[in-house]
């Protein structure tokens, strides 16, 4: 067979890439279509019947005045939550790429959160909000102390702490990777040139850590957008729908007040919203990138 | 330009293994000194300790009478070329030559003329605004060296800047170093594996091997007086040859048997062998391979150093031909002419130039006739 030929490349291509192409089509494209058009309907999430309703979801979603207040705080907590994240990462991969004596050791633990479960993480962490800096509250001030979760700052505050804990350790290996990937000839020819240590850091590990920096913010802020399952064991929404993340919004709309088909549009434009702010970060973050 | 001097310098790493022994060295200014050797003799470690990339175990580092062991990197003004160039690819070629001016707050304007000048000596003027990638092997290398010359250093220090660049480019970069120190009347001290690179650059070769200086001197002393047999193997290409040779001394004279073949030392060298009490011994002949020769007059007047065997190889690389045969079972070399006849196969006869002989104690491996 000509090696050339429409046929032949074709056959090569599906070869390779049809298993993984079939399988991203069933669990992503088809569900995204399927997802799209019931934004159309006003299917209750439960019977067969998925009237057609043209955009009023989308209307409805638009003048839904919690879904844009739950937006606003998804914004609002990703972009604290981002940078802690990004800045503990950072100083942990600085801390164990510095040839500290157990280095080894500290990578694997600081990683370990990110294996836990959120759901299972949440609760570990409401026992600790709830009891056990409760109890020594109390012990310290001598009488009752209310829990950080009571109130409606101290409920985000500690949404944000938990998705730090969480997250940095993950984001701490692809920093790793990047102050591996400097070359120590480099850090080397900076010093002769008369950089001190925080100039070399400046002027050349930082700028030649930017994939790093693209590839971590970019997951940072794509997971905060959609963060359900810490949200959902740790605060529920709570105090006073105060802690309701726009997943959890979109979630109870579609299942507990059976509006699939606004919950769906709200998700779509959640999905819109999300992509916009990854595709800058990337576009900008990649136009600085160096390749050696 | 500046002086240096390295007192009993030392390097033991945390494990214990002695990297550098007991190094002594005094460079004068404007000296272009080669640190030379096989690979983990100590000599880019001991280039690192000037540089002040490696801490000094004991010993005292001296740049211009001032001691330099602890003082950082940045504060020894020193430049350093590196092996892999160390380019900082996110910056152009003119930010990547102004960095260090940079540093120390140096005005603009000063940075832009120093870059443009240093720029027009390594005919780099057309790239400067290109980033590292953009650039061949032999522009990074000369990117390389311009970042060290817009400092005006006190001391240049090389780590193998020619060892990634190919053959070709390297013999052309090797000149330009050798105009560029003429013109620039600097200090440069330059590591390296390539005794070529050593003989061609150096005003003053150091020899290194398992971090012991074996010897410091001229190329062309180290060529004609090796102070050691590893000195005389390293330095020339294709190296010295060596045969094991019995010392007879009869009626005054000294002759050495070589298997069958028996050479008369000559008048001027014996009397090292007599006065070491070599009779009955073996000594180690060594004999560079421009000295073994073929044609029909050397062959005439030199009867007595005579040796025959049978060719193995014969290379043919133009201006010259080298011969393979094995003289007592070693490999032997002779560089002769083009128009020598024999070919592999062919029995031949050499007559060894006899007063080019170098004679070495077989277990010290000392040269028996080194004169300073």
């Amino acid at each position: 067979m000509k090696r050339n030929t429409t046929a032949y490349k074709s056959k090569q291509f599906l070869m390779f890439a049809g298993p993984a192409l079939i399988l991203f089509c069933m669990v992503i494209i088809v569900p995204f279509i399927y997802g799209l058009f019931l934004t159309f309907t006003s299917w209750d999430g439960v019977s067969a019947d998925k009237p057609f309703v043209g955009f009023a979801n989308y209307v409805s979603a638009f003048k839904d005045a919690y879904f844009w207040s739950a937006v606003a705080r998804t914004i609002l907590y990703s972009a604290f939550a981002v940078v802690l994240v990004n800045v503990v990462a950072f100083l942990l991969a600085y801390m164990v790429t510095s040839g500290v004596k157990g280095q080894n050791f500290f990578r694997a633990g600081f990683f370990i959160p990110n294996l836990i479960g959120g759901i299972v993480l949440g609760y570990v962490w409401k026992f600790v909000f709830n009891r056990a800096f409760v109890a020594i509250g109390d012990k310290l001030t001598g009488g009752s102390t209310p829990s950080l979760l009571s109130t409606t700052g101290g409920a985000m505050f500690c949404l944000i702490l938990v998705s730090v804990w969480q997250y940095a350790g993950y984001m701490m290996l692809i920093y790793v990777a990047g102050f591996m990937s400097v070359s120590d000839t480099l850090k080397e020819a900076a010093m002769i040139d008369g950089c001190t240590a925080s100039q070399a850091m400046r002027n050349v590990t930082i700028p030649l850590m930017r994939t790093s920096f693209t590839t971590c913010i970019f997951l940072s802020i794509t997971r905060c957008f959609v963060v359900y399952d810490v949200n959902l064991s740790l605060t529920r929404g709570e105090p006073f729908f105060s802690s309701v993340m726009a997943a959890m919004h979109v979630y109870n709309k579609a299942f507990t007040y059976k509006d699939y088909g606004t919950g769906q549009a709200e998700a779509l434009i959640l999905f819109i919203i999300c992509a916009i702010i990854g595709i800058l970060q990337v576009y900008f973050s990649k136009k600085g990138e160096v390749e050696a | 330009m500046a002086s240096l001097s390295l007192k009993h310098i030392e390097k033991v790493y945390p494990d214990g293994y002695q990297a550098v022994t007991d190094f002594n060295l005094e460079v004068e200014d404007k000296e272009f000194i080669i640190f030379v050797g096989p690979s983990g003799c100590g000599k880019s470690t001991t280039l690192r300790m000037i540089a002040g990339l490696e801490d000094i175990s004991s010993g005292e580092l001296l740049i211009d009478g001032v001691k330099m062991n602890d003082v950082e990197p940045k504060d020894r003004d020193i430049a350093m070329v590196f092996q892999s160039y160390a380019l900082y690819p996110h910056l152009t070629v003119r930010d990547n030559m102004g960095f260090a001016l940079k540093l120390r707050k140096v005005p603009q304007a000063e940075i832009d003329e120093k870059v443009n000048e240093a720029a027009k000596i390594l005919d780099l003027e057309k790239y400067l605004d290109r980033k590292p990638k953009a650039l061949s092997g032999g522009q990074r290398q000369r990117v390389a060296m311009g970042r060290a010359i817009v400092r005006n250093p006190k001391v240049f220090l090389m780590d193998e800047p020619l060892s990634n660049l190919d053959a070709k480019l390297r013999v052309q970069m090797r000149a330009e170093i050798s105009k560029l120190h003429e013109k620039l009347g600097t200090t440069i001290i330059y590591v390296t594996h390539d005794q070529t690179e050593a003989m061609t650059l150096g005003t003053r070769i150091v020899v290194m091997k398992d971090g012991i200086v074996q010897q410091i001197n001229t190329p062309e002393f180290l060529y004609s007086m090796p102070i050691n047999l590893f000195v005389a193997g390293f330095i020339g290409s294709p190296q010295m040859n060596f045969m094991d040779a019995l010392v007879e001394l009869k009626d005054g004279d000294a002759y050495l048997h070589i298997g069958e073949n028996t050479l008369k030392v000559p008048d001027d060298r014996k009397n090292a062998l007599i006065d070491g009490g070599y009779d009955g011994k073996t000594v180690v002949l060594g004999i560079r391979p421009e000295n073994i020769k073929a044609d029909e007059a050397f062959l005439a007047a030199n009867a007595d150093s005579q040796i025959k065997s049978t060719i193995n190889v014969r290379e043919m690389l133009g201006a010259e031909v080298f011969l393979y045969f094995d003289v007592n079972g070693q490999q032997t070399i002779a560089r002769v002419e083009p128009d020598t006849p024999y070919k592999n196969g062919d029995e031949a006869v050499f007559a060894l130039d006899m007063s080019k002989i170098h004679l070495f104690d077989k277990e010290t491996e000392l040269n028996l006739l080194y004169k300073e």
